[in-house]
């Protein structure tokens, strides 16, 4: 046995006491944790910039990534959470 | 057991060869300079980028590979194209592809020299085309490996074709034929194997009729398992490992993957191409994971896993669509390696040649060396493959070659994610985390596989602890980082390094328009 054994046994014995459904939850959070971060983005981080410069596309839903971001990380969530 | 093909099945086969190759021609043919080639000019849209990456993504092998653990392990596996990837492709799409792009820059070492010093860029760049190199001749000779149980196919024919049709349009039209065909790929990939999905989970009886026959294996059907779990993919090596670590390395530092979007016509583009890349990895677990299930409840005494898609595919396919589905691998296989091979001759000629022999080099020669190198790799990648196959042990090489890369991936992104979030990390940290990590991660491999020489037990529990290597090797490089940093000169700002690639741009527009008038 070297120190990092003594190590690795300790961290593993830590983590199989957590149980699965904190696992799971663990999972969703993260997933919602980004999801609350991508609708928090500044427009001009997920918007198509004016073709004269002027500013930022803010009609065109189809160009909104926040949008598109956001039902990727929501799909996920709720794969996580029902799977 | 072989795939049975009839006549009308390869006929979709090389119609579907044919048209790639004359597509990934066609575009070539008039390119003049080194951004063509390398970068396509910077004119691809969102939609071909993201397609190219899921394409890319996924090679031959995965195909046949990921159905085989799925059968083998269960749901599980489809972690690694879930929380494996589309979290750490959002983050890579709102916070460092824009930079990248923005900066103008031809290659990840690239930037790394421009945050850090020469020094970062070519360790980076050393370790990357030495395992692309191997990578092409590993895959290569897996794909003729698989070719040839599912088909009968000779091997040293199915690496010499596999090799000249990847290496003619790869040649020729560089990064924009590479990610056009991946399109076309990524349409066949998918189709191919929606059509295994679509009527095995007929015969199956829908999802109802799967769940049921399943119902014997509950561990097959779960996502997550416990960290004491004998499959190789517990959730600690998952959230840990995968999601935090290997999967932000793979899609914000691997140049196969970021290339294209570098390409990108604008910052937008680069950034939307991602975000549909993201939503088109959430369907691949369902067909390509799900078959592995279905075949787990059709076929409940098989023994070889990796023979599940097939199976399925040759069971349950009529003729003309088995060559669909076969035209479905043989598209993953090629759109990985053109990927890898594009990428590879970028970094030779970007960070080697134009930075150490020649810095003068023009457009023109550029586009030369770029043609001169993939050729070259290719030479090597045939022979690498042939290697392979000679040794006893063939099969085992690739496994062997993905723990090799888990060595240096969380290393390189420790010294990405300093380059971007800590003012203070320099060149002398860059490289110091670098190295230290990956000494780290084979230092964890040699005492893992050798314990026994020493009388120990082994460190991991799992049977291919390489998430668990690239966890460490990330935090001992981070360590590396911070106690380096205190060494050297004071890095350039971020601010420093946009302001100076916008005057870049600026003086080759102005070049340009000087050129048109004169």
């Amino acid at each position: 046995m070297t120190p990092l054994h003594w190590i690795g046994d300790l961290i593993r014995q830590a983590v199989i006491a957590v149980p699965m459904g904190a696992v799971r939850a663990l999972f969703v959070a993260l997933l919602l944790g980004l999801l609350v971060w991508v609708l928090r983005l500044p427009k001009e981080r997920t918007r198509p910039p004016l073709e004269d410069g002027s500013g930022y596309d803010e009609k065109s839903l189809s160009g909104n990534l926040k949008l598109w971001a956001a039902l990727a990380l929501g799909l996920m969530a709720l794969i996580y959470l029902i799977v | 057991m072989e795939v049975g093909l009839s006549g009308i099945d390869y006929a979709v086969l090389v119609i579907y060869l044919a048209g790639t190759l004359a597509l990934g021609v066609a575009i070539g043919w008039k390119f003049k300079t080194g951004k063509d080639f390398f970068l396509a000019g910077r004119s691809l849209p969102w939609w071909a980028i993201g397609m190219s990456l899921v394409a890319s993504d996924i090679g031959g092998t995965d195909i046949i590979g990921v159905g085989g653990a799925a059968h083998k392990f269960g749901l599980s596996v489809a972690n690694f194209e879930w929380i494996g990837c589309v979290p750490a492709m959002i983050v890579a799409a709102f916070v460092f592809v824009p930079l990248f792009w923005r900066m103008g820059v031809y290659t990840i070492p690239e930037y790394l020299e421009r945050r850090f010093n020469v020094g970062a860029r070519v360790s980076l760049a050393t370790c990357w085309v030495i395992f692309m190199a191997c990578n092409l001749g590993i895959m290569l000779f897996a794909s003729a490996k698989m070719l040839n149980v599912l088909l009968g196919w000779d091997p040293t024919l199915c690496i010499f074709m596999s090799a000249l049709l990847v290496g003619v349009y790869t040649m020729a039209g560089g990064l924009k034929a590479v990610v056009y065909t991946d399109v076309i790929q990524c349409v066949v990939m998918i189709g191919g194997c929606l059509l295994v999905l679509g009527i095995g989970l007929y015969d199956a009886g829908g999802i109802a009729g799967l769940r049921e026959q399943l119902a014997a294996k509950p561990e097959h059907m779960e996502l997550l398992l416990p960290a004491d779990t004998e499959a190789p993919f517990p959730w600690t090596g998952i959230l840990f490992g995968l999601a935090l670590i290997l999967s932000p390395a793979y899609w914000i530092g691997n140049q196969a993957i970021v290339q294209r979007s570098l390409g990108a016509k604008s910052e937008f583009h680069a950034q939307a191409a991602y975000v549909w890349g993201a939503l088109l990895k959430i369907i691949i677990p369902f067909i390509i994971v799900v078959p592995g299930l279905i075949a787990v409840a059709k076929f409940p005494g098989l023994e070889d896993s990796d023979q599940a898609f097939p199976m399925l595919a040759s069971t349950l396919l009529p003729v003309g669509l088995r060559g669909l589905f076969l035209a479905a691998f043989v598209a993953a296989l090629m759109s990985s390696v053109d990927s890898y091979l594009n990428a590879a001759a970028t970094i030779v000629t970007s960070d080697f040649y134009k930075r150490l022999i020649r810095r003068d080099a023009s457009e023109a020669q550029m586009l030369r060396v770029g043609r001169i190198v993939t050729a070259a790799l290719l030479v090597w990648a045939v022979g690498f493959a042939f290697y392979i196959a000679s040794l006893k042990e063939g099969s085992g090489v690739y496994a062997i070659f993905q723990t090799l890369m888990s060595f240096f991936q969380g290393p390189a992104l420790a010294v990405i994610l300093a380059g971007f979030f800590w003012k203070r990390a320099n060149g002398t940290g860059a490289l110091v985390g670098f190295i230290s990590g990956v000494i780290c991660a084979v230092g964890l491999f040699a005492i893992d596989r050798w314990h026994e020489a020493f009388g120990w037990q082994p460190l991991f529990k799992i049977g291919e602890p390489f998430l668990y290597f690239s966890v460490w090797a990330f935090v001992v490089a981070v360590v590396g980082i911070a106690v380096g940093s205190c060494f050297g000169t004071p890095p350039k700002s971020q601010a420093d390094l946009l302001a100076q690639a916008a005057q870049d741009r600026l003086n080759e527009k102005q070049q340009q328009e000087g050129g048109a008038a004169a």
